[in-house]
């Protein structure tokens, strides 16, 4: 009887060693598959994600902008956000991700762009899109809208005074706006209406561009124009690559 | 006697293997590391530095600029896809080795800010020196 009991509490013991040792290596087991779990539900990346995405909406409409206004097809906006949403709607791995746009129609613009390049000495080139990104989670929801409006203005003011006979000294100050901010420009090249021709000042012109560094450019040159009315040009690409002109009329001083 | 004996190997041997199993990954170091390795990126990508470099396939300065951007102690490799997924980079762009470094991959999709637009898909690994 005796013996029979000592047994049974062996048997007993080696269960609750069983048992216990289960117990330790399922705890483990589970510590390490949560762990797992939350490296990839808890993933932060979320917010980085849509910075990123902003970022890349932007640089989107600026090259657009920077193709339609260099003499690009106006469509180009639109195919190119389409590349953009396709390849955008495959990248988040932890969800369904859509971007969507809408290209801006509402007057002046049309097909998401702007480009007013008028005698007036402003010259605009601009596009707008509404992008909304939605983004469905095992945990979260997106549903974030945002706007992308890019664009480039010039404005031109321009004097002239008669040095002698049709020779006059022209003067030009350029501003360059980006985004109605100052901004600077890769290339400003002037012109001048001689009959119907617009030309180039060159060196015999005695042409020279001041830049004063603060989205301001200051352009004078000595040129033979028969006409009271000395009509110039400003065309400027922006360092976004993005052209506008301007034109005007100069006023006698 | 005997059964005694047989329950503390059990137990013993179940601490064993437990203390074998490969420890649950840092979390937030890692999530540190992925979240700077997308701001370097975003950094390098605000101005469209990134989209030129990789247009220019100049890898030098990519890395170069990664170097900079990433703190002292961050190992990197970069790859850059184009829109059929296919590696671009001839060359690799990473500072020091990842073998046997636990670590994290950050995925960017880059649109160059220019004329002829191109998409890039770029992924980033990132680990911890030391």
């Amino acid at each position: 009887m005796e013996m029979k009991r000592r047994r049974n509490s062996g048997q007993i013991l080696l269960i609750a060693a069983l048992i216990m040792a289960s117990l330790l290596l399922s705890v483990q087991l589970y510590i390490l598959d949560v762990g797992k779990i939350t490296g990839e539900v808890e993933s932060d990346s979320l917010t980085d994600f849509v910075l990123a995405l902003k970022l890349g909406s932007r640089h989107v409409v600026i090259g657009s902008l920077a193709n339609i206004s260099n003499g690009g097809q106006s469509s180009t906006l639109g195919s190119n956000l389409l590349k953009w949403s396709s390849l955008i709607s495959e990248q988040y791995p932890f969800g369904r991700s859509t971007l969507n746009y809408a290209l801006r129609e509402t007057a002046p613009y049309s097909s998401g762009a702007w480009i007013d390049w008028s005698t007036n000495g402003i010259g605009v080139s601009s596009a707008y899109v509404d992008f909304t990104y939605k983004l469905s989670d095992r945990e979260i929801s997106v549903n974030q809208t945002y706007v992308m409006n890019i664009t480039t203005t010039v404005l031109i003011e321009s004097t002239y005074r008669i040095v002698s006979g049709d020779t006059k000294q022209v003067n030009v100050t350029i501003n360059l706006l980006n985004e109605a901010q100052p901004a600077l420009a890769k290339q400003v090249t002037i012109y001048y209406k001689v009959s119907n021709s617009w030309l180039i000042p060159n060196a015999t012109n005695t042409y020279e561009i001041i830049d004063y560094g603060n989205a301001t450019y200051i352009a004078s040159f000595n040129a033979d124009i028969p006409s009271q009315s000395v009509e110039v040009s400003a065309h400027v690409v922006d360092k976004r690559e993005i052209y506008a002109q301007a034109n005007a009329t100069s006023t006698q001083i | 006697m005997i059964e005694a004996f047989l329950s503390i190997a059990v137990i013993f041997s179940a601490m064993l293997i437990s203390v074998t199993f490969p420890s649950p990954p840092n979390l937030s170091k890692q999530k540190q590391l992925a979240s700077l390795g997308t701001q370097a990126l975003v950094n390098l990508d605000s101005n469209g530095a990134l989209g030129s470099f990789i247009v220019q396939e100049n890898w030098t300065a990519v890395r170069q600029s990664l170097d900079v951007l990433l703190p002292v102690g961050v190992s990197f490799n970069l790859t850059v896809f184009d829109e059929n997924l296919s590696p671009i980079n001839n060359q690799t762009i990473q500072n020091t080795g990842l073998l046997g470094r636990e670590t994290v991959s950050v995925q960017y999709v880059c649109a160059t800010q220019a004329r002829n637009m191109q998409l890039f898909l770029l992924r980033l690994q990132l680990a911890w020196r030391g």
